[in-house]
């Protein structure tokens, strides 16, 4: 009978937090999970006259394009490193940003300075691919008129030497993203405890000390978090990123393929539902499988910062 | 905890529900059809390469006042933008929702081969037989081979001048100012002489430049494929190809053939008759043109009327030269194919309305060019032109640039300033032009996707530079080989030699 007492006060107490949860449940529920229906069709070869349920199961023949070739190689490659390299330096640069923000005194200035660096994420990649081909054309772009020219320095031709293009597009990446990463940090950092700084002051700690005993140990379970979501993405990249801002170039393939422009070229001609689902379920795969496995990393090291 | 699972469940019964309902409301439950003598109703996707009016209902009311009095068919005009053409139709195809008659750009035999498309013999026999009339009367026989799978019709070609000799396309005045006529240019060993005299007369311009952008290309490939009488059978991954009438299927890209062609467009670049970006260049040759910083580029274009197209849309005084001859195979014929869904509802309507779309001069214009003294306004027999203080853009309806999508030609009226004997000229070459000994093969791709998927890659990484000449092909070649090679290259090339093998021997009986 107890029970049936707590019942009704409990429900009291969630019902408003349910409701406002709601909407985000519906959205996932609309766009992920429903489609997951969808998996079998990697599975199967689409035959349009028998639909989708009566076409032909052919096993694993639709992933086989993914492996096939030694570009198979190249694009996990590229794809993995660049995410590491992503996720590593927008974790260390968000942060440095974040903390920068946090210790102006005036919060107009910081309010201020944190909008124009959130300002580049705002651009589409379409826009920020002019922008890149602006400096880096070969006959009348910034970089060689106007720095390697005047210099006497030998000019080059960008779009075709692929070993630049790492360093440029983890600068691209960086300089769209890390301020927008920042927001998350900056407002954990408001988020601390002022008086914990206070007593520190007074035992006598200086402003790096107390950044590196109080800050950054207090950000650890945000970094944890935000790590993991984006090692489930690790596996998927941003098309725009890696296919307009190369402006396509052929040349630059063995640096700037990623699976998801790989899929794209590979597949735009045959327009094979079977084989893009083929490809989309192992992205998935792979990145629920590596959030699994840190996860449980996370948990063995620090069960309190683990996700589940 | 109960209850609270209960709210979910009803949460999830609510998205659940949402998401059958719109499925539902998709179809209409309206249009039966069925039943002789009742007008049926089919959709027409249409690609325009003009704007795209938000009001389509005046000119789909004149479409069917003509067809549902000529034929009883009401059509559910719909008209797609270039961009998004494929997209919206492989979605209708996909999801299900109704597309009766559709076209496509070179993928043809894909369509046949994940069965997208009605098997038309038996109708055709029954409606369309104006259509192969008109077809056999402007083209010559056995058009329609070119789109005949396994012993069945799946698609009606586009009738209108299909050779498309490749033409070198030059800013007329520059030509003038650096001392040469169109006479001293015959082919392509006629032109570095010319670019360096460009070159000098005019060193801000730029020679030579790529016809399309994004990839690259230069149109080195069609120009190699009409001179040396490449059949690239249907796939144009260029992997699997016959030169001549061997029948041995090789890879293009190890021919002698390629390598000359890389090295004589290394040699241009070199030199600097290209920009050094022209891999990668994002301004097309017709932008160049315009803007007076490009001298030429090289085309594949039928009729000799191109120079004065080119001209009005450029500003610039701009000639063309045809420079080597064209080669029908089998992709050059049924890459703009009329088909009708296999999922049609109506397919006998379907045809009948083809058949109409291919011999109703009426109809034809009506779609090219809307209503007549509303849209366009007759200045003789063969010629249109708009209403006054008018333009393609301002005009209230016009595709007047899918004249090479629809319908047949010979039949469409021309803009004033098109000389007729172009037509005629067109329709001439149809039937002059030489046909690859493997016209009407068609490679059925279903066995090799995988391959065919990753040669793609291969060749979009590698081709662009080579044919702009900016990888030098001694070193470059090699490597692309070896590459295509890894990506499966012989298995493609065995599957089709394979079945090449067998359709000859089907064509011997």
């Amino acid at each position: 009978m107890r029970h049936e007492y707590g019942r009704p006060s409990e429900w009291r107490k969630t019902a408003p937090l349910l409701m406002l949860a709601a909407p985000g449940l519906l959205y996932f529920l609309i766009n992920s999970y429903i489609p997951m229906f969808g998996v079998f069709i990697a599975f199967k070869d689409i035959n349009y006259a028998k639909g989708i349920f009566a076409s032909d199961w052919v096993g694993f023949d639709n992933f086989q394009f993914l492996f096939k070739t030694t570009d198979a190689w190249i694009m996990t490659r590229n794809t993995l490193l660049y995410n590491l390299a992503f996720i590593v330096l927008g974790t260390v640069i968000s942060i440095f940003i974040a903390i920068l923000m946090s210790e102006l005194l005036r919060k107009l200035y910081s309010k201020l300075f944190l909008s124009g660096l959130v300002l580049p994420n705002l651009i589409s990649m379409v826009v920020l691919s002019m922008l890149v081909f602006a400096f880096l054309n070969a006959d009348s772009g910034f970089v060689n008129k106007s720095i390697l020219r005047p210099l006497g320095l030998p000019e080059l031709n960008w779009y075709s030497e692929a070993k630049y293009w790492p360093y440029l597009l983890v600068f691209i990446q960086m300089w769209k993203t890390a301020g927008y990463g920042s927001i998350v940090y900056f407002a954990s950092i408001a988020g601390i405890d002022k008086s914990i700084y206070e007593a520190a002051k007074i035992d006598g700690a200086g402003k790096l000390r107390q950044i590196r005993t109080i800050t950054l140990p207090l950000l650890k379970p945000t970094v944890i978090v935000l790590g993991l979501i984006s090692i489930g993405r690790i596996f998927n990249s941003d098309f725009g990123l890696f296919y307009q801002v190369p402006l396509n170039a052929g040349a630059l393939y063995s640096t700037t393929q990623t699976i998801d422009t790989y899929v794209y070229r590979a597949l735009m001609q045959l327009n094979d539902i079977g084989m893009s689902a083929a490809a989309g379920l192992y992205q998935s795969l792979v990145g629920f499988m590596l959030v699994v496995v840190v996860n449980a990393i996370v948990k063995r090291v620090n069960s309190e910062n683990a996700l589940f | 905890m109960n209850r609270k699972k209960g709210l979910a469940a009803l949460c999830m019964a609510a998205a659940l529900g949402g998401s059958v309902l719109t499925a539902c409301s998709g179809p209409n439950p309206s249009s039966d059809g069925g039943d002789s003598g009742k007008v049926e109703e089919i959709v027409f996707a249409m690609p325009s390469f003009n704007r795209i009016p938000d009001d389509l209902s005046r000119v789909a009311n004149a479409i069917n006042a003509i067809t549902v009095d000529k034929i009883g068919v009401k059509i559910d005009y719909r008209v797609y933008g270039p961009a998004d053409y494929a997209q919206k139709v492989n979605l209708a195809l996909q999801s299900g929702e109704k597309m009766d008659i559709f076209t496509t750009l070179g993928q043809f035999s894909n369509y046949v081969s994940k069965n997208q498309v009605y098997a038309l013999d038996d109708l055709l026999a029954q409606h369309g037989k104006e259509m192969t009339a008109i077809l056999d009367k402007d083209f010559g026989p056995d058009l329609l081979k070119a789109n005949t799978i396994n012993g069945q019709i799946y698609g009606i070609p586009v009738n209108k001048g299909m050779a498309l000799p490749i033409s070198f396309v030059y800013n007329a005045d520059m030509l003038k100012g650096a001392g040469f006529s169109a006479d001293d240019i015959e082919s392509a060993e006629d032109l570095p002489a010319v670019f360096e005299a460009v070159k000098n007369a005019n060193p801000d311009v730029v020679p030579f430049g790529p016809i399309n952008v994004n990839p690259s290309d230069t149109n080195l490939v069609n120009l190699l494929k009409g001179k040396h009488k490449v059949d690239f059978l249907t796939d144009t991954t260029g992997v699997g190809v016959v030169v001549g009438d061997d029948g041995k299927v090789v890879n293009f890209y190890e021919t002698d053939l390629f390598k000359n062609g890389a090295r004589m467009m290394r040699d241009w670049y070199n030199k600097g008759y290209l920009q050094k970006d022209a891999a990668t260049t994002t301004i097309t040759s017709m932008e160049m043109i315009a803007s007076g910083r490009e001298f030429s580029f090289l085309g594949g274009y039928s009729g000799l009327e191109i120079g004065k197209t080119i001209s009005a849309q450029s500003g610039k005084n701009v000639e063309a030269k045809r420079i080597s001859p064209f080669y029908f195979d089998t992709g050059a014929v049924n890459a703009v194919s009329w088909m009708v869904s296999s999922t049609s509802k109506a397919p006998e309507a379907a045809v009948k309305f083809l058949n109409l779309l291919y011999t109703d001069e009426k109809l034809i214009n009506t779609i090219l060019y809307g209503i007549e003294g509303e849209d366009y306004v007759k200045v003789d027999e063969h010629h249109v032109r708009f209403p006054d203080g008018k333009d393609a853009n301002t005009v209230p309806y016009t595709a007047m640039f899918s004249t090479g999508i629809v319908g047949s030609e010979s039949l469409q009226y021309q803009f004033e300033g098109v000389s007729w004997s172009d037509i005629e000229l067109k329709l001439r070459e149809n039937k002059e032009t030489e046909r690859s000994p493997y016209f009407g093969f068609i490679f059925d791709q279903s066995q090799v996707k995988t391959q065919i998927s990753a040669v793609n890659n291969v060749v979009n990484q590698y081709l662009p530079g080579l044919v702009t000449g900016s990888l030098d092909p001694e070193t470059t070649l090699p490597k692309f080989v070896k590459a295509l090679n890894d990506a499966g290259a012989a298995d493609l090339i065995k599957s089709k030699q394979e079945q090449l093998d067998q359709w000859l021997a089907s064509q011997g009986k």
